[in-house]
């Protein structure tokens, strides 16, 4: 992994030194200040490009590569989020940088069963009514299966939209979802519409994670809850060994071998190194004005739920 | 410790649905700033009367969500005491809970913020009757003092006050088994045993029960077990206004009374067996040495 992660990070620093250079004699303009690209240091304006092209460049084998790297362990980090949600008919949820939709098909799903227990239940309520009302009841229950549950799934990237909306149709999935292109840090939103708001591996990608969360806030409703699943610190020193050992040494080798991307993995992986720990974001998220805030480990940290209100 | 100056647009935002709670509270003079995760309650939500006081600082003593902790604890109550309206229909349930907090305008998600087996929605209503029961014991004693009232003979009492606690589940009554069983749960065990204890020492204490040895322990368990056996009765009685269970109470009652008698009987036919015991002991056992000898 090192004679990989040399070359680039040195060609990549060397043209960001040069551009720094010139940058410095015109800071403050659409440049930006410094951040993080991975283990390089870039431009914000940089950074949103890289990773836009990151995206742009592994959209379509997406799905296939979270499959392989996380040994399909990946779906059921999503399900726990799903559950932890625990979202009931009629909840309006806003899935930002949701692009693949694995979230928001989750959610309807989850909404669809909630639904039809409800049902059940007060079919079994009805057995003692007359042919009139059990009709007029059927009538009433027939139009929606999702009541009025919606999800609205907002990317920056058109190319994993564009996969997503693929996807939802090759799976079926078409009422009750829309897609939306928009920047988590400027969302194209009214501001106390969304019940709930989850960003799945996304705010990693972020560039100005405070603005994304402030807006994940403006858009919310009172009470409503904001949900943020990311890759996080393993605090443990065996399992970070062995996980760094697979994160550098495997993940980008799948990386060129199944998406013929290398660079793109290696962002991946570096990316996670750079995101802060789990105590840090909590008070990140208090930060921008949410109370309740908590978070859960899952496989020993390696990635952690988060949670709070807007209370 | 770290010190946070908020962005100007969110204490208008975040004020918006706790500053109702604080507004109950707008009378409470500021705890000592010693504690700070208790005087950032007043400072925070009031911003209209102190625009430069600076969002105080998340870490106090305890943790760093602690700083809303009163008015959280408050919205909590406010919205499992909406919830309570809608357990008839949806059961001791996270929807209910989400409904109720749809009454007071917020969104349903804000039932995220419980347990999803409803367990917090029925301990919280099951210390709010014990409230309620606490305070018309209280009342019921005050006119006695006062002399409006005859003191009550204490089976009389415990009837009545356990009859008056048992009323306060009519409601819910086709939901409470689900409730009963969800208290069983390992989690919720302390919490409900915690509730159950303090409300049959209530019951004891507005009875004038001040004693001091072990009949402090037996007085309570025997009430305990009165009251338990009791409830399980009105689960399954469907006598208009529940007589059967009331008369079931009665007698049992009247048995815990008995009790005390009892005991004392027991004691001494205990002895009398003892010795009678004894007795046969030293008998058979001369009849041995007597053999032995021959």
């Amino acid at each position: 992994a090192a004679a990989g992660r040399c070359p680039c990070r040195v060609l990549l620093a060397r043209r960001g030194g040069a551009l720094r250079a010139l940058c410095g004699s015109v800071r403050g303009l659409a440049a930006g200040p410094e951040t993080h690209f991975g283990f390089q240091t870039v431009t914000e304006a940089e950074r949103r490009e890289k990773i836009y092209q990151v995206f742009e460049s592994v959209a379509k084998k997406y799905d296939v590569m979270n499959d392989s790297m996380t040994l399909g362990i990946h779906r059921v980090w999503k399900d726990i989020l799903m559950h932890k949600m625990n979202p009931s008919p009629g909840t309006l949820l806003l899935d930002v940088a949701g692009g693949t939709g694995d979230i928001a098909f989750r959610f309807i799903n989850y909404v669809r069963s909630v639904q039809e227990r409800q049902l059940q239940r007060k079919l079994k309520h009805h057995q003692n009514l007359s042919w009139q009302e059990i009709s007029a009841s059927y009538q009433e229950d027939k139009f929606k299966s999702l009541g009025d549950s919606q999800v609205v799934v907002c990317d920056i990237n058109k190319e994993m939209l564009k996969v997503g909306k693929q996807k939802a149709q090759h799976l079926g999935y078409s009422e009750g979802l829309s897609w939306v292109l928009g920047n988590a840090e400027e969302l194209p939103f009214d501001d106390d519409k969304f019940d709930v708001y989850t960003i799945a591996f996304g705010i990693r990608n972020v560039t100005r994670i405070d603005l994304a969360l402030q807006e994940a806030y403006r858009v919310l409703k009172p009470g409503g809850r904001f949900l943020c699943l990311e890759f996080s610190h393993v605090s443990n020193p065996l399992l970070s060994r062995l996980y760094d050992l697979y994160s550098f040494q495997v993940i980008p080798v799948l990386g060129e071998v199944i998406a013929g991307d290398w660079k793109s993995y290696q962002y991946l992986v570096e990316s996670i190194r750079r995101f802060p720990p789990q105590e840090e974001l909590k008070a990140m998220i208090e930060d921008a004005g949410f109370l309740k805030v908590d978070y859960q480990n899952l496989n020993l940290g390696i990635v952690a739920i988060h949670s709070g209100f807007k209370l | 410790v770290r010190c946070q100056l908020s962005p100007p647009q969110r204490p208008l935002q975040a004020s918006a649905v706790l500053r109702r709670v604080s507004g109950e509270q707008k009378k409470e003079p500021l705890a000592s700033s010693s504690q700070q995760q208790f005087d950032s309650h007043p400072t925070d939500h009031q911003p209209e009367q102190e625009p430069q006081g600076p969002r105080p600082s998340y870490t106090g003593q305890g943790g760093q969500e602690s700083e809303d902790y009163e008015s959280e604890e408050q919205l909590q109550h406010r919205i499992l005491t909406a919830a309570l309206e809608f357990v008839p229909e949806h059961g001791w349930t996270a929807e209910a809970i989400a409904e109720g907090a749809k009454t007071l305008g917020l969104s349903v998600a804000a039932a995220g913020m419980f347990h999803s087996d409803g367990s917090e929605l029925i301990l919280h209503f099951v210390s709010q009757c014990n409230a309620k029961l606490a305070e018309q014991l209280e009342q019921e004693q005050k006119l006695v003092q006062l002399g409006e009232a005859e003191k009550k003979p204490t089976d009389q009492f415990l009837r009545d006050a356990v009859e008056a606690r048992l009323r306060m589940l009519i409601p819910y009554i086709e939901k409470w088994p689900q409730a009963l069983s969800i208290l069983l749960l390992p989690h919720n065990i302390p919490s409900s045993l915690n509730l159950l204890t303090s409300m049959i020492d209530d019951i004891w204490h507005y009875a004038g029960d001040q004693s001091t040895d072990f009949n402090w322990y037996t007085r309570r368990a025997v009430l305990t077990g009165v009251y338990n056996t009791t409830e399980l009765v009105m689960m399954q009685d469907s006598s208009p206004d529940f007589e059967e269970t009331w008369r079931f109470l009665e007698n049992r009652v009247a048995d815990a009374m008995n009790m005390g008698n009892t005991a004392n009987q027991v004691q001494s036919t205990g002895e009398a067996v003892v010795q009678g015991l004894m007795g046969a002991a030293v008998t058979v056992s001369n009849a041995e040495t007597i053999r032995a000898v021959r």
